[in-house]
């Protein structure tokens, strides 16, 4: 098999992962035209969720999934209730601050918690497991958190379009007063729209635990990866979201191996820069 | 009646004025300057550990520690300053070069000590160095290992430690070694299956200066052939491009400049990769880091790491094991290789106090430019302590100072990885796992 396929195939399956990072940011984005700074923290805490129970009720941070997703679901559902809401009520650069120092509570109280040291899973059904197809060697753990993202995406997919919750929520992103006229309770929408965004954070995480470390500041780690995913895609955009994934992933991935590691992430932002340039709304971003 | 009380308080008086020691001598003050708060303070009160053990060693009297030729151990205090106490004045640099200088300046004016040491990072010490040169006061250093330390003229600095570039130096040793059959356990090891070597090395100052090194000086002087040196990005989120490449290299031996994560995130990689090198080194940070070693855990076995001390040494050193049993009977754990190194800069100061005679500046540089103190009296694999120029340009650094390399081995009947010394090869505690056996 050629080294670019090989290294492209590679990037896809990091790319699906950042894909699934960055959508709990543009559904949050979507309903509300607001960034959540502290997305990478409420990953952080579904890694954390998923580790504690491989490491202390079944040794597999798979079976955390289901426990971190319903983690993130309750945490963004109370983020927006106990501190969003009211935010809304002070000015943009308010809402900007609110969710940063919602990020510095959640790391710093996290390195409390857990203290500064790195964790990895103890084991488990895809950990470190090798898969071989053809001559192409794929970490097993990385397939299933990239088979996790596009099953997931699948199905926020369906809930935005098939469902009667999905409609409010679109609604509300489309214009928020005509919904509200409209009969749609649009705080509850927002209320929705964290609870998705961290429920997907929290699920993401806890793929994530099978091949990678965590630790109170791993949000920082994936942060800015994320946020440009989110850009790229067009802000609100779950298509977007997931092909913005894939090419961020495929570029690292040629560019470490072709040019310089060193490089990789200069070639993304220079990637996003160009496309912003050229589609300020970002590739599949509405307007 | 009236002279009898006075007979009375006089003998009162006479008694205690006798209970008062005739020749009690003032404490010697030597200034300590570390990162006692912010992000290095664990760190920092590690390093005051080992300092603090050493001066008990020096005041007070343990048998045991004489006995085994530790000559400080039996002084109790400093004999040719009449029996003088040394007494540590910490100061607290927080880890900042401009409060670093702020702290020797008051320690030398305000608290009157007769010299300095410390200041773990480099970028402080240097800032320390400069303060201690303008005011000709001496520092000993035991914990910087920047190597343009001591190659800046000072003459008022001596470092006790090694620096990064005798670090590299040692990996160099240990390959040569290898070939000449010399590492324990191993016979001679044709040269073509480790000329080739492979740096990867994160792009910060601690990367790009060691992997400069190996690449620009090292491997052309010692005959090895660098196929690449890859530079990467600390705390990247995936790093699986960069090992591709490395993989990709065909090199012999993969040499890493990482931190923690990284270092765990390369080990699995390249397990899944199936990588098959005949070498991997890591230069201490990540390498050394008890996350690594609970993330990679068995999978370690043969896997090499540079440590400035590693408190097996004990195994074949009876005065290092010796110290590090009276630091774990203190702090219920085994000398670090911070704790560790600071125990020697407070053995440099009393064998120069002993030998000045004096705590006059001038009588302490004269002596600590002509201080010998032989191997056998420290924790470490030196053959001692002797300052002077290792290398063109160099002045007042240790001539002898060496780390080691220590190896990962697992136990499968205990379960257990251990650090076991493998270079300098004289102190080996374990036969070396030579070539790497993978992670079939």
């Amino acid at each position: 098999m050629s080294v670019f396929l090989e290294v492209s195939i590679q990037g896809v399956l990091m790319g699906l992962t950042y894909a699934l990072l960055a959508l709990g940011l543009t559904v949050i984005f979507g309903v509300m035209d607001m960034v959540n700074f502290a997305h990478g923290e409420f990953l952080m805490i579904g890694m954390y969720a998923a580790y504690l129970t491989a490491a202390h009720v079944f040794p597999d941070p798979l079976v955390g999934v289901p426990v971190a997703g319903l983690i993130g679901l309750v945490l963004g559902a109370l983020s927006y209730r106990l501190l969003v809401r009211r935010l809304l009520q002070g000015p943009t650069i308010a809402q900007i601050f609110g969710t940063f120092g919602l990020m510095l509570f959640l790391r710093y109280g996290a390195l409390a918690v857990f203290g500064p040291n790195l964790r990895s899973a103890p084991g488990g059904l895809v950990v470190g497991q090798r898969l071989v197809l053809g001559g192409l060697v794929l970490d097993g753990a990385k397939v299933t958190a990239a088979a996790g993202s596009a099953l997931l995406f699948a199905l926020i997919y369906w809930f935005l379009q098939r469902t009667r919750v999905g409609l409010g929520l679109r609604a509300t992103a489309a214009h928020r007063e005509a919904a509200r006229y409209m009969g749609v309770d649009t705080d509850a929408m927002n209320s929705i729209g964290w609870a998705i965004g961290g429920a997907t954070a929290g699920m993401a995480g806890a793929l994530l635990v099978n091949f990678y470390y965590v630790s109170p500041t791993v949000g920082m780690v994936f942060a800015m990866i994320t946020f440009t995913t989110v850009a790229l895609g067009g802000f609100g955009s779950v298509p977007g979201a997931f092909v913005a994934g894939i090419i961020v992933g495929v570029v690292e991935a040629v560019t470490a191996q072709y040019f310089s590691p060193q490089l990789k992430l200069a070639v993304i932002y220079l990637v996003f820069f160009l496309v912003v340039l050229l589609r300020p709304h970002g590739l599949l971003g509405a307007r | 009646m009236n002279r009898g009380r006075w007979a009375v308080l006089s003998l009162i008086v006479l008694a205690a004025l006798a209970a008062v020691p005739a020749a009690a001598q003032p404490a010697v003050r030597i200034g300590v300057i570390l990162p006692l708060s912010g992000p290095l303070a664990p760190t920092g009160q590690e390093l005051r550990r080992g300092y603090e053990l050493m001066v008990d060693i020096v005041n007070n009297v343990h048998p045991e520690l004489a006995a085994l030729g530790l000559e400080v151990a039996g002084w109790e205090g400093i004999p040719s300053l009449g029996g003088a106490k040394i007494e540590l004045v910490f100061a607290d640099s927080r880890g900042d070069p401009a409060i670093g200088a702020d702290m020797a300046r008051r320690l030398i004016m305000e608290e009157n000590v007769v010299g300095l040491t410390g200041a773990y990072q480099s970028g402080v010490t240097q800032t320390v160095a400069t303060v201690a040169e303008r005011m000709g006061v001496p520092l000993v250093n035991s914990d910087s290992s920047s190597p343009t330390l001591t190659m800046l003229g000072y003459q008022w600095f001596w470092r006790v430690t090694p620096h990064d570039r005798i670090f590299d130096d040692d990996l160099f040793n240990l390959l040569d070694g290898l070939v000449a059959g010399q590492a324990p356990g191993v016979g001679p090891v044709p040269k073509e299956s480790l000329s080739r070597l492979a740096i990867v090395a994160e792009n910060t100052e601690f990367g790009v200066a060691s992997g400069d090194d190996i690449r620009n000086r090292l491997a052309p002087e010692r005959g090895y052939d660098v196929v690449d040196y890859i530079q990467y990005t600390s705390n990247s989120p995936d790093l699986t491009s960069e090992t591709t490449r490395l993989v990709n290299s065909g090199a012999d031996a993969y040499l890493f400049v990482s931190y923690v994560s990284d270092a765990i995130l390369f080990m699995r990689t390249l397990k899944l990769l199936g990588a098959s090198p005949t070498l991997i080194w890591g230069q201490d940070a990540g390498f050394t880091n008890p996350d690594f070693v609970d993330a990679i855990g068995p999978d370690l076995h043969g896997v090499l790491t540079r440590s400035l001390f590693i408190s097996k040494i004990g195994q074949v050193k009876p005065i290092a094991a010796a110290i590090n049993e009276l630091y774990r009977e203190r702090h219920g754990k085994d000398l670090s290789e911070e704790s560790a190194r600071e125990t020697l800069g407070v053995q440099v100061w009393a064998h120069a106090l002993q030998r000045a005679g004096s705590t006059d500046p001038a009588a302490l540089k004269e002596a600590l430019d002509n201080l010998y103190i032989p191997g056998e009296q420290l924790i470490t694999p030196w053959e001692g302590v002797q300052f002077g120029a290792g290398r063109p340009g160099e002045m007042n650094q240790n001539i002898h100072a060496t780390g080691m390399i220590g190896q990962y081995q697992y136990n499968p009947d205990t379960g257990e990885v251990q650090l076991e010394i493998v270079y300098p090869f004289d102190f080996a505690t374990a036969d070396m796992v030579h070539p790497f056996p993978g992670w079939n």
